[in-house]
């Protein structure tokens, strides 16, 4: 009898965990317009926001003085998390080099770096909320983790530096397309994964985004990436992130007790 | 026996149906198929910490031998951001967890379900559906 309970329960909860992990995507993994499950828009309180079962806050664009979209705020999501291949565009599709596919069968999950504390670079996004600061001539995107860092958009019309030193966040530049903010990223460093199954990308990865806020709750952000020594052809993605209002950024130190990555298991791999 | 089955796969079903996003992979450390439950245990220590706050219990097994085991939680933030404090679990509570146990053999679990020394279930989620 104890045997077979103890069966029966083995059963449940391997079928409850198959069904846990084919849940569709959370929100921040959520390309823009598949709501899933997890979606801030219908679930938003369950994991941050104050006050369960608000919805994705609406209203018209905010702008600034001057008439530009306003991007302020705090957010959620609005990049790759468990993998990049989400938020694959219709039509557009990731063909790895030789090389890219080398660095990437290679990877193990204890060496991510995100994992290890480190910065997430573009287009990955932590799951935690982060601040949009806009001025005149830079905005500021504050991130709340994965490490409590920040990542600079200078918008005052100087072009890229000549020879930017490879960075996590690289040099960005954003101009204006109508409504659409265009961030044009290069000077990376070729340490940060794209996702958790280990996306690679050399220093000469190109990101270009397109970042808009259709209302008051939304930001969608496009991003082409392109990088010829790892990708045969550049590819589109699309995230989309949630305005949290109310809330404020918190510390996250994750180096202060960091125990994870000795634990990880096997190829980079399942979120 | 069908309905203590069915009672426990509903159980299981609310513990095992939380989205997992962290600053690592869920499933490179932890093996879906070993779940873990231990009731009215110890917390022996609480780390407030980042990037999980994490709690340890003793555990007693059949033949009386106690081991220590280190559960994760999720970060202090998404904790507080859903009504914890730093006081909610205390060194000397007694609490039941449901979480999943590391794939590596360590004495170390995914916390699920918390159910505090007050009885009432505690938010516990590592990670959560909207990304925390």
């Amino acid at each position: 009898m104890k045997n077979k309970l103890t069966s029966g329960i083995a059963t449940v909860a391997a079928l409850a965990a198959a069904l846990f992990l084919l849940q569709a995507p959370a929100d921040s993994q959520a390309p823009a317009g598949k709501a899933a499950p997890g979606d801030a828009a219908k679930a938003p309180g369950k994991g941050g926001a104050k006050g369960k079962g608000k919805a994705r806050p609406t209203g018209p664009t905010p702008r600034t003085a001057d008439g530009k979209v306003d991007f302020s705020g705090i957010w959620n999501g609005g990049g790759p998390v468990g993998d990049v291949a989400q938020g694959l565009i219709p039509g557009e599709e990731i063909s790895l080099t030789p090389w890219g596919k080398k660095i990437m069968d290679s990877r193990l999950s204890k060496d991510d770096p995100e994992a290890n504390c480190l910065p997430t670079g573009i287009p990955r996004i932590a799951p935690y909320p982060w601040r949009v600061v806009q001025t005149a001539t830079h905005i500021f995107y504050l991130f709340e983790g994965n490490i409590h860092s920040f990542r600079q958009i200078f918008i005052d019309g100087r072009k890229h530096q000549a020879d930017p030193d490879p960075t996590w966040y690289g040099d960005s530049i954003g101009s204006w397309d109508g409504d659409t903010l265009v961030v044009d990223t290069i000077g990376f460093n070729d340490k940060f994964w794209f996702d958790f199954r280990g996306h690679p990308h050399s220093e000469q990865l190109h990101t270009i985004e397109r970042i808009a806020r259709p209302d008051l709750g939304t930001l969608d952000i496009e991003t082409q990436i392109i990088d010829p020594v790892a990708y045969t052809k550049p590819f589109k993605i699309k995230f989309q992130a949630t305005l949290r209002p109310g809330e404020e950024l918190m510390e996250y130190i994750c180096q202060e007790n960091q125990q994870d990555a000795s634990h990880l298991q096997g190829p980079a791999g399942p979120p | 026996m069908r309905a203590k089955v069915l009672v426990l796969a509903a159980a299981l079903g609310v513990v095992m149906t939380v989205p997992v996003l962290a600053h690592h992979s869920f499933g490179s450390e932890y093996d879906e198929k070993k779940p873990l439950k231990f009731e009215n245990v110890t917390v022996t220590k609480l780390e407030w910490t980042n990037p999980h706050a994490r709690f340890y219990v003793d555990v007693k097994d059949a033949k009386g031998v106690v081991t220590n085991w280190n559960f994760e939680l999720a970060s202090p933030n998404v904790l507080k951001r859903n009504g914890w404090t730093k006081n909610t679990l205390k060194e000397g509570d007694k609490v039941t967890v449901m979480g999943t146990a590391a794939k590596d053999g360590a004495r170390l679990g995914h916390a699920q379900t918390v159910i505090g020394p007050d009885g009432k279930r505690l938010f516990a989620g590592s990670n959560t559906a909207d990304g925390n």
